[in-house]
């Protein structure tokens, strides 16, 4: 009201020049307004698109394919990962045997599978499996895991090495395959002789694609088990025998290595410890994108610390920032 | 607080009682002009030694006003020593939110001089008429011309340069009104470079280039209503702020509205004025002309707020109501981007507000009843709802594990004064109770770091609203040669939030030192007193002079930042003809009660000597004003409490201006 902007004592008007001036205004306002709701709608930088900022470097696979089918007599053998592809690190299979003769799903079958890797010079290794599969009879396949140590190139050379049996008769396959780099560093392993002295592998199974958030952390740990008796007929499994790593405890230091973050950390993380599926949980605050190494220190069941190094809290700008011996590095 | 609801239904429910006879017809000319009674604060907009201003050097002239600044540009307004998010600061009643996380643009930077009209400055919960409020209320009155008889055109241009900082101005405005059409204009334009300091040093990163147009059309759609337009436009580029680790490329904010208003010749409502609004802001920050920065970052951040206002005006013999429906949605977002040194590495992408909407509904009401000639009570309350929704709330859960994302908070207000004038004396007493939400910032910041204390600071959604409790009283005797008056006002506010260390998280930004969580003190205590007093000497010499003294201690009896010292000023002034002469002295007394917890040092004294003369004459039929002047004569180098990083103030500034009226 500080204004008054009628006034009222102003009654003598003349009721034409009134309408046509009001229509010369409205003209006006109309025309006013277009510009300014042009002017708005015109922002200079665009905001940034949260959703897509993280699927620049971080591609998310959902779907599960056929990897590999192999025929042996009359059954068909399908396997089945995530966009049909074996990757370096950790990797869910998805197995199906179908008898093509009665065109029926073999269901009480023993089905063993053992991936192998032969360099140049003829020796044969594996990685951590899982040897015997399990029937998932909810969905019709039988479900295992494998973390793929190595890529496959010119000089080495994967095969997998499955058994099953039907009507009492076992059959064994044997089918080369080729594993791929994982680009993904959200799924990156590592592995190392721990000061116990066994070889342990660390892969990072969840999640694939973080967001700056909580997020839960889940990693596989296994174990090679060094074989105690003379090998077998080739390809005897207990000469490649891995397990998953029971009542160990992964403690959690993420950090952002970049100098310029100067050893920035997060809070609130959860070291990772074994749930029922034999996995390794925790949690892990991302608080930007980028670089992050997530530092490890591996305590055994006894709560002794058999491999890992403590990171130095300090706040160091400009200076990049050291990791533990035991790390895996990822981006998003 | 169910209590204080039946106080304010009470409240209400009285107005009605009051108001129902309604037998008796007024004269709308003069009831309007009662209506006016209530708190009105008129002020031109120049200052006693300046007539040329800024829109931050006019706030500077009121005495409960003091400054953050960080630069030469875009001060962040204090308003009893309180900072920005505890008052709220209007265009015209209109909310508009700030784009900067880091506070670079308060909302007085969006208007200039010569597109206002008045500032209304109401201190503590008498300000609650736009919003809730703890500190009071700062409302920008935009320039308005009313309808006339007869065709006219009116109009200003006014020039000038400031030699420290070689800032040139060009501020013009212009209006046409006749019986049923107005139109007014303005454009202004400023340039400065880097200013120097008391020890002739440059301040580097202390330029600014400000553009501003404002465009006001009514027209009257009955003898009684009228329909009105508006629009703001403001754009800053290169705007330095020499105590913050970055620059600003581009600032550009948009404030529109439209108006209707309905005046009653007859009954109990008197005047009915609704106002639908939308701006939009922009500001974009720029580090890349600070080569000793580690890390380039981008900090773009946006804000939009669309908002309603409807205000109705009652009188009835000697009592006068104002009724307020405030609605407003602002949507901000800030979003941070990190370069490593490899720039073929990923960039480091956060949002500093991860979209973060306002939405506050409230109604306010402000009665004034005159008891008697002498005395006046006026009181009133309003109740407020603020809802916040956080878009990307996992940011927030780092900090704050499984907050809501959506937080609805109830914000009630009172207060009552009481005023009597006894001859020439006067007194008022008064008080007040209300609720503020904390700010998009204290509630859902994301390591937006804080170049004062160097700390990263990090938003709480779950804080509880802050609780004002206020006390003031006023004294004063005046006659027609002197006058002298005193007010104090006393805050106690419960759950004061202010920044803590948190112990956990370590900072984002490469120069911070640590991290802080916006968290609530128990309480703290603010105390704020001035005394004003004038003497007319001779007729043409007139002295004035201004006291003022605040101090804020928190639950520890600590103090708290940015509490003005002891300060004071003292001015003359002397008219000769169309020649007129201005000095003043103003400081501040030496710093005693700083907070180094909140990063503060000891400030020294200091003591400014300002200098003006201005004369006014005709060319041809055009009233003509020209002035020159001096700031700080002597080239005292200093610093004030509140500059941001102890950064010197301007050394001697001579300066000088033009202006025509036509």
């Amino acid at each position: 009201m500080s204004n008054n902007i009628l006034d009222i004592n102003s009654r003598n008007y003349n009721f034409k020049s009134f309408k046509l001036n009001t229509l010369l205004v409205m003209k006006k306002i109309s025309f006013f307004m277009t510009a300014m709701l042009f002017a708005v709608t015109a922002c200079t930088l665009d905001k940034t698109d949260y959703e897509d900022e993280i699927n620049t470097v971080v591609t998310e696979y959902i779907d599960y394919e056929e990897v590999v089918s192999i025929t042996k007599g009359q059954y068909l053998i399908n396997i089945v990962a995530l966009n049909g592809t074996f990757y370096k690190g950790y990797n869910e299979i998805r197995l199906n045997i179908t008898n093509t003769d009665t065109n029926e799903n073999v269901n009480t079958s023993d089905v063993t599978f053992l991936p192998l890797i032969t360099n140049y010079s003829g020796n044969s290794t594996s990685c951590p499996h899982q040897y015997n599969l399990d029937y998932n009879t909810a969905d019709d396949y039988y479900l295992g895991y494998t973390v793929f140590t190595e890529e496959s190139n010119d000089s080495q050379n994967w095969e997998l090495y499955i058994t099953f049996t039907d009507n009492e008769e076992t059959h064994s396959v044997t089918q080369a395959i080729t594993v791929e780099e994982q680009t993904n560093m959200n799924l990156n392993m590592t592995s190392f002789t721990a000061d116990d002295g066994e070889q342990y592998f660390i892969a990072l199974v969840a999640p694939q694609k973080p967001a700056i958030a909580e997020n839960e952390l889940v990693a596989g740990i296994y174990k090679y088990n060094q074989p105690t008796n003379e090998a077998g007929t080739f390809p005897d499994p207990t000469q490649f025998s891995y397990t998953e790593v029971t009542d160990y405890t992964l403690l959690l230091d993420p950090r952002m290595p970049e100098p310029s973050m100067g050893n920035h950390s997060s809070l609130n993380n959860v070291d990772l410890t074994q749930q029922d599926d034999g996995l390794y949980y925790g949690v892990v605050n991302y608080t930007m994108t980028g670089n992050w190494t997530l530092n490890f220190i591996f305590q055994n069941q006894f709560g002794e610390t058999i491999k890992g190094t403590e990171v130095s809290t300090e706040f160091t700008p400009g200076i990049e920032g050291a990791r533990s011996e035991l790390h895996i590095d990822i981006l998003f | 607080m169910k209590r204080l609801l039946i106080i304010f239904t009470l409240l209400i429910s009285n107005i009605f009682v009051n108001a129902q006879d309604t037998n008796k017809k007024k004269d709308s000319i003069i009831a309007l002009d009662e209506v006016e009674l209530i708190n009105v604060v008129k002020k031109k907009i120049e200052t006693e030694m300046k007539m040329a201003v800024s829109v931050d050097e006019f706030l500077a002239s009121s005495d409960n006003i003091s400054f953050i600044k960080r630069g030469a540009y875009a001060w962040e307004p204090l308003l009893n020593n309180m900072s920005s998010e505890r008052s709220t600061i209007t265009i015209d009643g209109m909310h508009v939110f700030g784009a900067c996380t880091d506070k670079m643009d308060p909302i007085t930077s969006y208007v200039e001089s010569n597109n206002l009209a008045a500032i209304d400055i109401k201190s503590g919960q008498e300000g609650n008429m736009h919003g809730a409020t703890v500190a009071g209320s700062i409302d920008l009155k935009r320039r308005s011309t009313p309808f006339s008889l007869t065709k006219k055109w009116k109009g200003a241009y006014q020039t000038g340069f400031e030699i420290n900082n070689k800032q040139f101005f060009n501020l013009a405005n212009a209006s046409y009104s006749s019986n049923k059409f107005v139109a007014d204009g303005s454009l202004a334009y400023r340039k400065a470079e880097n200013y120097s300091d008391g020890n002739n040093d440059e301040v580097n990163h202390s330029q600014f280039t400000k553009f501003n147009a404002s465009l006001g059309l009514a027209y009257k759609t009955s003898e009684l209503s009228s329909l009105k337009v508006e629009a703001i436009y403001d754009q800053a580029n290169d705007v330095g702020y020499p105590a913050l680790p970055m620059d600003l490329w581009l600032s550009r904010a948009l404030i529109t509205s439209a108006t209707y208003k309905q005046l009653f010749e007859n009954g109990l409502f008197k005047a009915l004025d609704t106002k639908i609004y939308f701006n939009a802001i922009e500001h974009y920050m720029d580090d890349t002309t600070r080569p000793e920065n580690l890390v380039h970052m981008d900090m773009p951040g946006w804000s939009t707020t669309y908002g309603l206002l409807s205000k109705a005006n009652i009188k009835k013999n000697r009592f006068s109501s104002e009724i307020q429906l405030n609605a407003y949605n602002n949507l901000s977002t800030a979003e941070m981007r990190m370069y490593p040194q490899d720039r073929s590495e990923r960039t480091m992408f956060a949002y500093s507000w991860p979209g973060v909407t306002t939405t506050f509904a409230g109604l306010s009401i402000n009665n004034a009843w005159e008891i008697s000639d002498q005395s006046l009570l006026n009181f009133g309350g309003s109740l407020g709802v603020n809802y916040n929704h956080s878009k990307y709330v996992e940011f927030n859960w780092i900090f704050h594990p499984g907050t809501p994302q959506e937080k609805t908070r109830i914000l009630p207000s009172l207060h009552a004064g009481y005023q009597l004038n006894i001859d020439n004396f006067n007194f008022s007493v008064g008080g007040g109770y209300g609720h503020r939400a904390p700010s998009v910032s204290e509630g859902y910041g994301y390591y937006i770091y804080n170049s004062f204390d160097r700390y990263d600071y990090i938003g709480n959604p779950d804080l509880e609203n802050e609780i004002s409790y206020e006390g003031n009283a006023s004294a004063g005797y005046a006659n027609d040669k002197f006058s002298l008056q005193a007010n104090v006002n006393y805050f106690y506010i419960e759950n004061y939030i202010i920044g803590r260390i948190l112990s956990l998280g370590s900072p984002m930004n490469y120069q911070s030192i640590g991290v802080k969580g916006y968290t609530s003190l128990d309480y703290s205590t603010l105390f704020n007193f001035s005394l004003n007093g004038s003497y007319s000497i001779l007729d043409n010499l007139h002295w004035k002079g201004t006291l003022t003294y605040a101090r804020g201690k928190d639950e520890n009896e600590n103090n708290l930042p940015f509490i003005r010292p002891l300060s004071y000023q003292t001015s003359l002034h002397y008219q000769y003809n169309k020649l007129s002469f201005q000095t003043s002295i103003n400081g501040d007394l030496e710093q005693i009660h700083y907070s180094p917890e909140y990063g503060e040092d000891q400030t020294p004294s200091y003591t400014i000597w300002n200098l003006s003369a201005d004369y006014t004459f005709k060319i041809k039929d055009y009233k003509t004003v020209v002035q020159v002047g001096a700031e700080n004569v002597l080239n005292e180098y200093y610093s004030t409490y509140a500059d941001w990083g102890n950064i010197p103030r301007m050394g001697r500034n001579i300066f000088t201006s033009l202006k025509f009226n036509f």
